[in-house]
């Protein structure tokens, strides 16, 4: 079982970000970030933190800590990406991409290959990664020192499936 | 939340719509009426009809005449947002994209720089399952205009029913997404008067035509 953490502030952005990827694993779960416990963790296989509207920051408040002791693989996607960046001391800076931009793949990952375009809506990026994929110059994909924690932040749902199918297999 | 729709007259601002309702008070219906045929942003068939609709929900409508240059529509998009924004005070903008990154980053990009929320509701929605949605919810639709082989004359002015969406389903992109088809609502739940088309008129060739209407009018359902 997969689980989905929904970070959305809004009901209605929900079938934006989390049906989407819902709608991608057949086995899942979807709790919101400010009521996930242990046993919700323990239970999933792997972990998915789901993106939300660019006007929501909501979720920068919320309570992640357990990610620095989870030994399950998480994925987190854009809102989620930066949780992940902040958890584990990493710079959120002010840089907006919007729409499809090309990405390349800078160092070998399960996750992707090659060059491709990648749908983004964030407002946010990760400094101080090590990057596993670069898009305007800067990182858009990466993965935390010795852990199977990875940081997307654009949104594989839109244009790049086969990352959430890599990430799920 | 006070939000705007941006609304076109057919199925997906319809359903967008009435999702949106569920959480949120949608104040105003936003919409911009492009001249130029060929806009990937805004052209829709019978789109004048949102005059009728918004008369029908009881919603005002923003309307913006536009051109329908490449890039400067956008701004007459940004210009009729801006007005909702002055007229109803709404915080955010709804949208019915389904799955064109073209147009979803075009709205996402102006409510950005309008510090607005932007939500689409039915964004990656499979393309069936948004036609079912329409018959759940009462959402009656017809197709006012086919744009692609083997959708011809047939299809134009019918309603999108049990049996139009199996015949939809053979379809690359059932619900049009690659701009197969465009579709006019004339009655949903929302609607306190069912619109009645008292004239139109078809226009085809080679797998392209519309359906006009010409001439409607609100009854009592």
């Amino acid at each position: 079982m997969i689980l989905i953490i929904n970070v959305c502030k809004d009901k209605l952005s929900e079938m934006e970000f989390v049906r989407p990827l819902a709608m991608l694993i057949e086995d899942h779960v979807i709790v919101h970030y400010s009521r996930v416990k242990l046993v919700d963790r323990k239970a999933a296989e792997k972990i998915i933190i789901a993106g939300t509207a660019l006007k929501d920051f909501d979720y920068l408040e919320g309570k992640f800590s357990w990610l620095k002791k989870t030994r399950r693989p998480v994925l987190g996607i854009c809102a989620g990406a930066q949780v992940i960046a902040k958890e584990f001391g990493l710079k959120l800076e002010d840089f907006a991409l919007i729409g499809p931009q090309k990405v390349e793949v800078v160092k070998e990952n399960r996750l992707a290959e090659g060059v491709f375009n990648a749908y983004f809506l964030n407002t946010k990026i990760v400094a101080g990664c090590e990057p596993l994929a670069m898009s305007n110059g800067k990182p858009c994909l990466f993965r935390i020192a010795e852990k199977e924690i990875y940081g997307c932040l654009f949104h594989p749902e839109v244009l790049n499936e086969n990352i959430i199918l890599n990430f799920i297999q | 939340m006070k939000l705007g729709i941006l609304y076109s007259g057919g199925k997906d601002s319809s359903l967008a719509l009435m999702k949106a309702q569920k959480y949120h008070d949608v104040v105003c219906l936003i919409t911009v009426v492009s001249e130029n045929k060929e806009s990937f942003m805004f052209h829709t068939p019978n789109i004048d009809i949102t005059l009728l609709q918004s008369q029908s929900m009881g919603i005002p409508l923003v309307r913006v005449v536009s051109k329908g240059e490449k890039e400067i529509e956008l701004s007459d998009l940004k210009k009729a947002i801006q007005e909702a924004v002055q007229r109803f005070k709404i915080e955010g903008v709804v949208s019915g994209a389904v799955r064109s990154t073209y147009q979803a980053s075009r709205v996402q990009r102006i409510c950005h720089e309008l510090d607005l929320w932007c939500f689409n509701p039915l964004w990656l929605l499979d393309q069936v399952e948004l036609l079912y949605e329409l018959l759940e919810k009462g959402i009656h639709a017809i197709i006012s205009g086919v744009f692609a082989e083997p959708l011809d004359e047939s299809f134009l002015g019918k309603e999108i029913d049990k049996e139009m969406i199996v015949k939809l389903s053979k379809q690359q992109n059932p619900a049009g997404e690659g701009g197969e088809i465009e579709t006019t609502v004339l009655d949903a739940p929302i609607f306190k008067k069912r619109i009645m088309i008292t004239d139109s008129k078809i226009d085809y060739a080679r797998f392209a035509g519309t359906f006009s209407i010409l001439d409607a009018k609100l009854e009592d359902k």
